[in-house]
């Protein structure tokens, strides 16, 4: 095997930040290579970097032994070099097809070809996503395929290296399987792939080697069979590391906090029910376009909706945010980067965003009062509180998402509604969060996330309510959650019954 | 479903055509002074002006971008061609339009290398550009001597055409075809609704800016040659303000401030459809102000139910309707 | 730096990234040198310090500044800008002299608030309920504005007699034209809303984002109707400011409002993305833009030459506030 991309001696900052310090790292052809690291350690710097994006400070790159500079993102194709980008980078009000071949240089001007019809098609089919139209606007689908076509974009370019920047985020099992199937058949090829992910277990089930980075620094890069789980984590922080998931909570619980009975939301979720004990986190598990999301947005007041709701016992009017708020429900969005954070402001300011009402007196501020509770509150969330200052936007998603919990904190007894809550979060800020979810239900609020992390959901969840094209399939407890049961309901669930809920399930 | 959310981008500006045509013919009455034989005439005598610029406003709308820099740019191209073409026509037309090319790529190039918002750098270009053509007439009035080219610009062609709105109507139709059968006008769409998305697609986002602002230059720069020629006089005031009728075309037409929607055929009939409001107005004999109110009304009433939200209200409206 | 009320953080804080301090340190520098220029010039010109010229600068900023007040709050809602400032301002004259002679000064005051924030109100609730095109709601306006107010004076200008009680709105205090002090008053409470009140932080949180505002539980359509209405109330002190220092009512006043506004607001440095912004920046665009003209004049340059020159500073001053603002 000979190297097909070296990287040597890389550095690069944006301002004050060092992202990537003296990074240097070969790739064999036919070599499937993961890139792990906390947020912000440096890893998709690196890829925009390869791809022509961002220029490094210093530093050379090498493609099959010589030297060359990378300087736009049509070069670093003209090399050979493809990617899926971290952010979903699908043009919404384009076709299917227009997307898939977007900025490929094989495409013509007169680009209407009848070839490259087909060689889309083919490609979607090698994702197993031959059933999606062509024809289709992007923007009618949903996020999951979204990434599918994205890395249909991909399949195309015909590429020898291929970056993947945690293609798998937002997808569900079934389609992760297919997308790691393409990616072993590339790999027979002889092409190389750079593939970056969170999940541990990814790392296992599809890489051969494994390269850590930290703090803009490469630590190591090893075989994987070299490496097990808890030394890749312990190589990730810098230090040791106890066991990600908390111990379930047990004893009684109170009344419950929240209570959905026969929510509807047109087309997409229809006659759900459930209820929510105090101190309970309940994981809703679904796959991508189930519903899932949906419920929990329609209860946040962000989806027209039907049906009845009520928190602590007392109707909750649906269809409105501002009242969902008012009494006592918080919100987490799936989408941080545009349904959470204010990009444009500090972090002090977005912790206190949902506190001002509280902290005025007629509509008139006080911001020494506001200064204090925003230091507490991002104490509390665990973030380092020097960083109040700063843009939200400059921080590591791991810490942004802490923000936007943070916002709850202390507000009780209230509701938690968490799409997606680690999405995109690295293992070390991942414990931290379900440790702050657990602080949440010790403080007696109701937690209600959904997942399509089966991993997280087995490890996290009090109650596992399974749902299928927005219908509840079933409710497990304690022992009855297990990966099988789940995995079944939400990918073919058994008939349903007349009242919607998996009697066997039902029963336990 | 709300009614113009239902409609493509292509249909959704017929509609509001159609609509506007309609008012009309209810304000005449029947009484047939709307259809008479010059409607069609000065309809696209006026779709020559603000065609070309709401085209060019309109393409940098749909990349995500603002040229506010046309106002200028019309009255200016006006001044130099008509102070340099008084010989040769077509020499002041090469002239203004050189320098319209030049000074919109000039403006796109400030925008893309440091990163600037267009809007900025267009209100710079337009205070400029204003400067310039007074500096140029000294605050004058300047007259074009040579009267036998706004004879030739004024005269009637097949039927209700003239040169200025058959080079109107010229300019959509290359533009449509090349924005719908090459790959630029997927890349354009691509560059406005997301352009992180595009670059890293590998899509050259920087010089389809640059390229859009320079045909928009460009564009003004005609507008402002072919309606001073056909006045026969150029002013720095003189011209009139294009810029609100030729946003008014864009967005009618179906491109959002937001970039990423809107096609040229939909442009075109924005642009149509407000020069039948003007000439339709006009031909009926409406008084000025009752002019502006109908326009003013047209205009919110689209704006209302073309709105982000208008759906989700109606939608709340009904279910709470079926509630109750 | 920031002056719109973002919590800074303890002493510490800026130090975890000084890069960035110092280049916004650069910054601050060079835009310090382009104002101490701007203003050592504007000295050096003959008869800029004279109490006439002074006098006159200040009654023609609070004007425009008094309008670019509302548009900042427009700009930092998200809504870019309006097109219908200018047009309310004119309007606002009308009506303030119908009032004025019909019913004393007290009445026509209140009449002619009432009246700018109706009308940028209306805007307001169309564009925040229905989340309609901000640009295309204000020229829809504009057209409104100028169709209907000339209509009900049928096209003429309206007249003040002397006595009529508009002295009260041109006089002087403490040896200020009283348009000035009102222009200071109207810029601290402008600011005041930004930083102080819930309406304020609101506001910037919709600007920034108005999904994310939304699913914080701020009712953002309400938000922006509220920036507007603000923003007719200032639109409208400079309607009843121009009309009583010229006793006239007249539907050209206004005209070139808007985009000077706009101006001023863009050299102050506020996004026009929405989201940052500050009153006291855009009145510091006001200045820049008043004390340009001035000095052009002062220095004999003629008119044309004036529109060029002040066009050229303008942009390199935007030119400088974004790269600022980018940093
Ligand atoms: N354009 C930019 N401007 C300023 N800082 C940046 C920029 N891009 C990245 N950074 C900073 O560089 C560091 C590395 O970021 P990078 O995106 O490479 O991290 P990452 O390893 O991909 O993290 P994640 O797992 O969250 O995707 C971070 O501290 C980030 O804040
Ligand atoms: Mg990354």
């Amino acid at each position: 095997m000979s190297a097909i991309l070296s990287v040597d001696r890389i550095s690069k900052s944006f301002g004050a930040v060092a992202a990537l310090q003296d990074v240097s790292l070969t790739l064999q052809a036919g070599e499937i290579r993961a890139l792990c690291g906390e947020n912000g350690a440096g890893k998709s710097t690196l890829v925009k970097i390869l791809m022509g994006i961002e220029r490094p400070d210093t530093g050379s790159i090498a493609i099959d032994g010589t030297s060359v500079a990378i300087r736009s993102p049509s070069q670093a194709q003209a090399l050979g070099l493809a990617q899926v980008a971290q952010e979903l980078s699908v043009i919404p009000s384009l076709s299917v097809l227009d997307n898939i071949w977007l900025g490929s240089a094989q495409v013509p001007l007169l680009h209407r070809r009848r070839a490259f019809r087909q060689r889309a098609q083919d490609a979607l089919a090698r994702i197993g996503a031959g059933h999606y139209d062509l024809d289709r606007q992007a923007g009618t689908l949903s996020i999951g395929e979204c990434q599918m076509v994205e890395i249909a974009r991909l399949m195309v370019r015909d590429a020898r290296v291929l970056i993947l920047d945690e293609p798998t985020a937002t997808l569900s099992d079934t389609e992760i399987e297919a997308i790691f199937a393409a990616v072993r058949a590339l790999k027979a090829e002889g092409r190389s792939i750079i593939y970056i992910t969170h999940r541990m277990g990814e790392v296992f089930s599809l890489c051969d080697s494994v390269s850590v980075f930290r703090n803009g620094r490469h630590i190591v890069t090893k075989p994987v069979d070299d490496v097990d789980r808890a030394g890749l984590i312990e190589m990730m922080l810098g230090r040791s590391f106890e066991d990600m998931y908390l111990c379930r909570q047990q004893g009684a619980t109170g009344r419950p906090a929240l209570a959905v009975e026969n929510l509807g939301v047109p087309g997409v979720v229809h006659g759900f029910s459930m209820t929510v004990p105090r101190g309970r986190l309940v994981c809703i598990a679904g796959q991508v376009g189930s519903g899932a999301h949906t419920v929990l947005r329609a209860l946040a007041g962000l989806e027209l909706a039907t049906g009845r709701v009520s928190v602590d016992d007392r109707p909750l009017r649906l269809n409105s945010a501002p009242r969902a708020r008012a009494q006592g429900i918080h919100f987490i969005s799936e989408n941080r980067a545009a349904e959470g954070i204010f990009g444009r402001m500090s972090v002090a300011d977005n912790v206190i965003a949902t506190r001002l009402p509280a902290a005025s007196r007629l509509g008139l501020l006080s911001w020494p009062r506001l200064r204090r509770e925003a230091a507490r509150l991002i104490r509390d969330a665990g973030v380092d509180e020097r960083r109040l200052g700063s843009m939200i936007g400059d921080l590591s998603g791991g810490n942004q998402q802490k923000i936007l919990f943070g916002r709850a904190i202390g507000q009780t007894p209230g509701v938690l509604l968490m799409n997606e809550p680690t999405r995109g979060v690295d293992v070390g800020a991942r414990a931290e969060i379900y440790r702050l979810m657990r602080s949440f239900c010790e403080q007696g609020f109701g937690l209600v996330m959904t997942s399509t992390d089966l991993e997280e959901i087995v490890g996290v969840a009090d109650i596992v309510l399974t749902i299928y094209r927005g219908r509840l399939i079933g409710r497990y407890e304690k022992e009855a959650i297990t990966m099988n049961a789940i995995l079944t309901d939400i990918t073919h669930p058994p008939a349903l019954t007349r009242n919607g809920i998996n009697e066997a399930a039902a029963a336990s | 479903m709300p009614l113009l959310h239902l409609l493509s981008p292509y249909r959704r500006p017929a509609a509001v055509f159609a609509a506007v045509l309609v008012l009309l013919l209810i304000l005449d009455g029947g009484r047939g002074d709307l259809l008479g034989s010059s409607l069609l005439f000065s309809l696209f005598q006026m779709f020559g002006t603000v065609g070309p610029v709401a085209l060019g406003v309109g393409l940098t709308m749909l990349i995500g971008e603002f040229d506010l820099s046309v106002a200028g740019m019309v009255g200016m191209a006006g001044c130099i061609a008509v102070m340099t073409g008084g010989d040769n026509p077509w020499l002041g037309l090469l002239i203004a339009v050189g320098i319209g090319l030049a000074a919109g790529v000039l403006q796109g190039w400030l925008m893309t290398r440091l990163k600037l918002s267009s809007i900025g750098v267009t209100l710079g270009g337009l205070l400029i550009f204003f400067g310039i053509s007074y500096a140029l007439t000294e605050s004058r009035s300047i007259e074009y001597p040579n009267l036998d080219v706004a004879d030739v610009l004024g005269r009637k062609l097949v039927g209700f055409l003239s040169i200025p709105s058959l080079v109107a109507v010229g300019l959509y139709v290359v533009v449509a075809l090349v924005f719908g059968m090459t790959k630029l006008g997927r890349d354009l769409i691509a560059v406005g609704s997301d352009r992180r998305a595009a670059v890293s697609a590998g899509v050259p986002a920087n010089a389809l800016v640059i390229a859009t602002f320079g045909f928009s230059g460009a564009l003004a720069a005609l507008c402002g040659t072919l309606l001073g020629y056909s006045l026969a006089s150029a002013a720095p005031t003189g011209l009139a303000n294009v810029l609100v009728p030729a946003t008014t075309a864009a967005i009618l037409g179906g491109v959002s401030l937001a970039g990423g929607t809107g096609r040229p055929g939909g442009i075109a009939l924005g642009a149509l459809t407000i020069c039948l409001l003007q000439a339709g107005l006009n031909a009926l004999g409406m008084s000025s102000y009752a002019h502006e109110i109908l326009v003013g009304l047209v205009m919110l009433t689209i704006a209302i139910l073309d709105g982000s939200r208008f759906s989700i209200r109606i939608d709340e409206l009904r279910l709470s309707l079926r509630r109750s | 730096m920031s002056q719109s009320g973002t919590i800074t953080a303890p002493a510490a804080a800026g130090g975890t990234r000084p890069g960035v301090r110092w280049g916004s340190l650069a910054m601050l520098v060079l835009r310090s040198v382009f104002l101490v220029a701007l203003f050592g010039i504007a000295l050096a010109s003959p008869g800029f310090l004279s109490t006439a010229n002074l006098m006159a600068m200040m009654t023609s900023a609070a004007f425009v500044g008094c309008v670019a007040i509302g548009m900042t709050l427009i700009t930092v809602g998200g809504n870019i800008m309006s097109f219908s400032l200018g047009a309310t301002v004119s309007a606002t004259t009308l009506v303030f002299v119908g009032a004025l002679l019909a019913w004393g000064i007290l009445p026509a005051i209140l009449v002619s608030l009432l009246f700018g924030m109706l009308v940028a109100l209306a805007q307001g609730l169309v564009i925040g309920w229905f989340g309609a095109n901000p640009i295309v709601v204000s020229i829809a306006a504009f057209a409104l504005i100028i169709g209907i107010a000339p209509w009900s004076t049928a096209g003429t200008s309206l007249f003040l007699p002397a006595g009529a009680g508009q002295e009260v709105l041109r006089g002087k205090l403490l040896g200020l034209p009283i348009e000035f002090i009102l222009l200071i008053g109207l810029a601290v409470l402008g600011q005041f809303l930004l930083s102080f009140t819930v309406f304020g932080r609101n506001l910037l949180m919709v600007g920034s984002s108005r999904w994310a505002a939304e699913a914080a539980g701020i009712r953002a359509w309400r938000t922006v109707a509220g920036s507007y209405l603000w923003a007719g109330l200032f639109a409208a002190v400079a309607g009843m400011l121009l009309a009583s220092r010229y006793s006239k009512g007249n539907m050209d006043y206004g005209a070139t409002f808007d985009y000077d506004a706009i101006t001023a607001v863009i050299v102050g440095g506020t996004a026009i993305q929405g989201g940052r912004g500050s009153i006291l920046r855009t009145m510091i665009g006001v200045l820049v833009i008043e004390v340009t003209r001035v000095v052009l004049l002062l220095n004999g340059f003629r008119q044309e030459w004036q529109y060029l020159i002040s066009g050229v500073i303008i942009l390199s001053v935007i030119l400088l506030q974004t790269t600022v603002a980018r940093k």
